[in-house]
């Protein structure tokens, strides 16, 4: 457990009006099996401090891989001449930002760090199982990932933090051969918020998730190639969530909009069917906690929702404290930092497309002759809302039924004209928070959605 | 000041104390110095100080791992502690092993020392020659820093690479823009060690983002046909490095899922194709001076006139599956030999095809089966190019497209890391609305 800071505010920061200060401590376990072989067994920890000085509309970063109350004074001096130098190059005479509301928020609880073995044990335990039940695959690899932040933050100006981001996954992967010889992978993920020892308990609590993979691949082998051309399709909850975040998201991160983005004509407009809304979620969301909770961000603004997309017109943009003044909005706590030595930049949290009130049998029933789409191995998106997913995992839909699986293929489009022809949108969120989105740091996202019923351009081959 | 060769000695000794049959440590002091543009205005300087530790220890054929950034001797205690729990949670394996000894070597190399107001003068240079000459470029991101890295390599078998090295980094994301209109998203960069000439000037700089002012008008792609696809060399890189790890690396030649594992010496290109890892080919500015087993580089062709000459295998891969060791393992480092023709020449030979500068199609299936978006590309019609295309996807399968290879351009772009030419291939799909 990082210690928190004994100087706080005008002794720390000694007049410089516009300044934060953060400690973090990242961790990450790693372990990868490979069909039973330990080809990764690595565990992984930085820790130290930063601070970022705002002079005339720059700022001035600096840090170390200390983590002593001694080297506070040498990051903030340090943070300082650099935003001097830069000020006094490019003079470009901003006014100081608005500060945010001031106050504390600390977790108290530090999560569980067990010891390497308990992975490697537990990894092993599933693969005994994988090894006895599923004969038909060519190969198996098993990986667990765990990470966590864990930042204490002191500002000049708004809401000090201490808070920890836990979190921690296996990646079951499994890949078999066609009838011609021709390997198909399918990957499953199981985790969440929290540490290895909360999450995972027992072995055979993820037998079953070996059992529906196991049967899905089997499947996919025997599936066909999708017909090119835009087709109706069901697009699944993880497809929706990679599409609120990848395709919409990143569009409307305000640095994005400054910086070109297809956004930036489009606030007020309309640019999905009346059926869509999407917000980033802070911490918690449709009731629950959200699948990363974030409650202070690291500029020391307490974090809200963001509201994104409203009824198919676009409300809203992802801030940090600068690009909120010059677009006239309020930050909402989006400026995250990855390690010690990143500076705050507008990123994601939870990140959603809302649920409507179809169930997803009707959907599936309304469409006579199109797909549903289940599972992605990959997405990427520009700022012109162009997007492209892999898609892993997906059915025929004829007639109103679900039919063979598909191989691999891929889907595109534009997101503002994609999202115009949802026509239907169901009533479960399914979430996703076990990959890295990035964007020049690496940053945790939840991204998540409903089924969607739209149309879309299938890929070839 | 932090005497990183006693340090590593004092690791490897603690390690052996603790029960290690072999062990390494790689230690390391870094400093950043990096100047940010965000929206065509600078924003933020920002410098790093950070070290690096990352212990491995072997006992009876088990291996552990453990990485920290801090020398503190209470933090060591626990990181080899945590080694050693590391290696008691493995299972034995007999393939597992580190280089065998080699000496002792003394390595300064690029620029490790920065001269910051001139760098700052330099990316100031290039930011107004940007919007001077390309004037509908807005500039989402430029980061342009130095790095240095003082480093030590250490083990038990008497191996000690002391390296001193550093170099400028210029890395650029914009688009164009026109109205309303603009074109896809874009990025390029470079390392260089090369502050006298203007870095608009140094690697492909100039060339994308001209191009890229040519993308804000588009037409899409009407049906499909196949076609022969030019890649521009960081598009090339991304592909052949897909590849590799596809085919030639680790966990796909141990699991079996490589469609290489059997083709050792064997053909997997055209015969006109070769492809080499060369971290010390002279346009490379840090080198890859060793393996993560701790064995000096040398360059060496992976694939020659057509021939798989080598797996990247390390000391364990080579052991696992029965194959040599390779002479590095820096896949990151790719030479290709320039072809005869120019890019205008290669062109002129092409009926239908596209120029790709991006390809949006994440990492193909295990298989090579590729699909994606062709993103800042330009139609190619009867030897010329012709419009910008939007919304036009190309798919084909890596290990087909080695064998359908046209030709390369006889101009090549040098990025710090890698030396590749613009290079044709045939037989790709290519399809649209």
């Amino acid at each position: 457990m990082l210690h928190e800071f004994t100087v706080r505010g005008r002794d720390l920061f000694a007049g410089e009006p516009d300044a934060e200060v953060r400690r973090q401590r990242n961790t990450r376990r790693s372990i990868a099996l490979v069909q039973g072989d330990l080809l990764t067994n690595e565990r992984a920890e930085t820790a130290g401090l930063s601070a970022r000085v705002w002079r005339g509309g720059v700022a001035g970063f600096a840090s170390i891989a200390d983590t002593s109350e001694e080297s506070v004074r040498r990051v903030l001096d340090e943070a300082k001449k650099n935003a001097a130098f830069l000020d006094g190059q490019v003079a470009l005479g901003k006014p100081a930002l608005p500060k945010a509301p001031s106050g504390a928020f600390r977790m108290t609880r530090e999560p569980g760090d067990p010891e390497q073995k308990a992975y490697v044990d537990f990894a092993r335990a599933v693969d005994e199982y994988v090894v006895a039940n599923c004969p038909k695959l060519v190969s198996r690899r098993l990986m667990f990932r765990a990470d966590c932040m864990e930042k204490v933050l002191t500002v000049s100006g708004g809401t000090d933090a201490h808070t920890y981001l836990p979190r921690c996954y296996l990646y079951l992967i499994f890949s078999t051969e066609t009838s011609e010889g021709v390997p198909v992978e399918l990957v499953s993920v199981v985790g969440g918020y929290g540490s290895f020892d909360v999450l995972f308990r027992d072995p055979k609590d993820l037998f079953p998730e070996v059992d529906l993979l196991y049967g899905k691949l089997l499947a996919k082998a025997e599936g066909v190639r999708p017909a090119p051309g835009l087709k109706t399709c069901i697009l699944g909850g993880e497809l929706t969530g990679m599409l609120a975040h990848e395709a919409v998201g990143h569009t409307v991160e305000a640095d994005l909009v400054l910086g070109g983005s297809v956004a930036g004509p489009m606030l007020g407009k309309v640019v999905a069917s009346p059926l869509v809304s999407l917000t980033d979620y802070a911490h918690s969301a449709f009731g629950k906690s959200a699948p990363l909770p974030v409650y202070v961000d690291d500029e020391g603004t307490p974090a809200v929702d963001a509201e994104i997309i409203r009824d198919g017109i676009l409300v809203g943009y992802m801030n940090n404290r600068d690009t909120a003044c010059r677009f006239g909005m309020k930050p909402q706590g989006n400026a995250r930092a990855y390690d010690f030595s990143d500076e705050p930049l507008i990123r994601m949290r939870n990140t959603a497309i809302l649920p409507g009130k179809s169930r997803l049998s009707d959907m599936i029933a309304s469409v006579e002759d199109g797909y549903y789409l289940t599972d992605t191995r990959n997405g990427q998106a520009d700022t012109t809302g162009e997007f492209m997913f892999g898609i892993s995992m997906g059915y025929e839909i004829k007639n109103g039924k679900l039919g063979r699986a598909l191989l691999d293929t891929t889907i595109s489009g534009v997101a503002f004209e994609m999202l115009k022809t949802v026509d239907m949108v169901s009533d479960t969120v399914t979430w996703n928070s076990s990959g890295f989105c990035g964007k020049k740091q690496p940053m945790p996202v939840g991204l998540g959605g409903p089924e969607l019923r739209c149309t879309l351009m299938m890929g070839g081959r | 000041m932090t005497d990183l060769k006693t340090l590593a000695a004092e690791c490897l000794a603690k390690l052996k104390e603790a029960g290690a049959d072999a062990a390494q440590a790689r230690l390391s002091l870094s400093e950043t110095r990096e100047f940010n543009v965000d929206g065509g205005e600078f924003s933020l300087f920002r410098t790093i100080f950070n070290r690096s530790m990352t212990l491995t220890a072997f006992r009876e054929n088990k291996t552990g791992s453990v990485t920290l950034n801090s020398f503190e001797p209470a933090d060591i205690e626990r990181a080899v502690s945590d080694c050693m729990a590391g290696v008691e949670s493995d299972k034995p394996d007999p393939a597992r092993g580190i280089a065998e000894n080699q000496g002792e070597r003394e390595l300064t190399y690029g620029a490790p020392e920065p001269d910051a107001e001139k760098f700052f003068a330099r990316t100031r240079e290039l930011k107004e020659e940007i919007e001077k000459r390309y004037p509908t470029i807005i500039m989402e991101q430029m980061i342009n820093s130095h790095d240095k890295t003082e480093s030590v390599y250490a083990d038990t078998n008497g191996n000690l690479f002391h390296l001193l090295y550093g170099s400028y980094g210029v890395m650029l994301m914009f688009s164009a823009h026109r109205g309303d209109k603009s074109s896809s998203f874009m990025g390029c960069g470079y390392a260089t060690v090369d502050l006298d000439t203007p870095l608009i000037e140094q690697g492909d700089v100039a060339r994308v983002l001209a191009d890229t002012e040519k993308q804000i008008d588009t037409v899409p792609v009407t049906g499909s046909f196949v076609g022969t696809v030019v890649l521009a060399p960081d598009c090339l890189s991304d592909l052949l490095g897909c590849a590799i790890d596809s085919f030639a690396t680790g966990a796909a030649l141990i699991d079996g899922t490589s469609v290489w594992r059997d083709k050792l010496g064997k053909e997997v290109a055209s015969p006109d194709f070769t492809l080499s890892l060369a971290p010390h080919d002279p346009a490379v500015v840090l080198p890859q001076q060793f393996t993560g087993d701790g064995y000096l580089t040398e360059d060496f062709d992976l694939i020659k006139d057509g021939v798989l000459e080598s797996f990247v295998a390390g000391v364990y891969v080579s052991n696992k599956v029965g194959c040599p060791r390779s002479k590095n393992t820096a896949t990151g480092w790719l030479v290709m030999p320039a072809g005869e023709k120019t890019l205008d020449e290669l062109i002129a030979g092409i009926d239908d095809g596209l120029l790709v500068y991006r390809f949006s199609g994440g990492h193909p299936a295990g298989n090579g089966d590729f699909s994606g978006v062709a993103k800042n590309s330009f139609r190619i019609k009867d030897g010329k190019i012709a419009d910008a295309v939007s919304e036009t996807m190309i798919s084909g399968n890596l290990a087909e497209m080695l064998f359908h290879f046209v030709g390369a351009s006889s101009e090549r772009v040098k990025n710090g890391y890698s030396v590749l030419p613009f290079a044709a291939f045939s037989g790709i799909t290519v399809s649209g609305k």
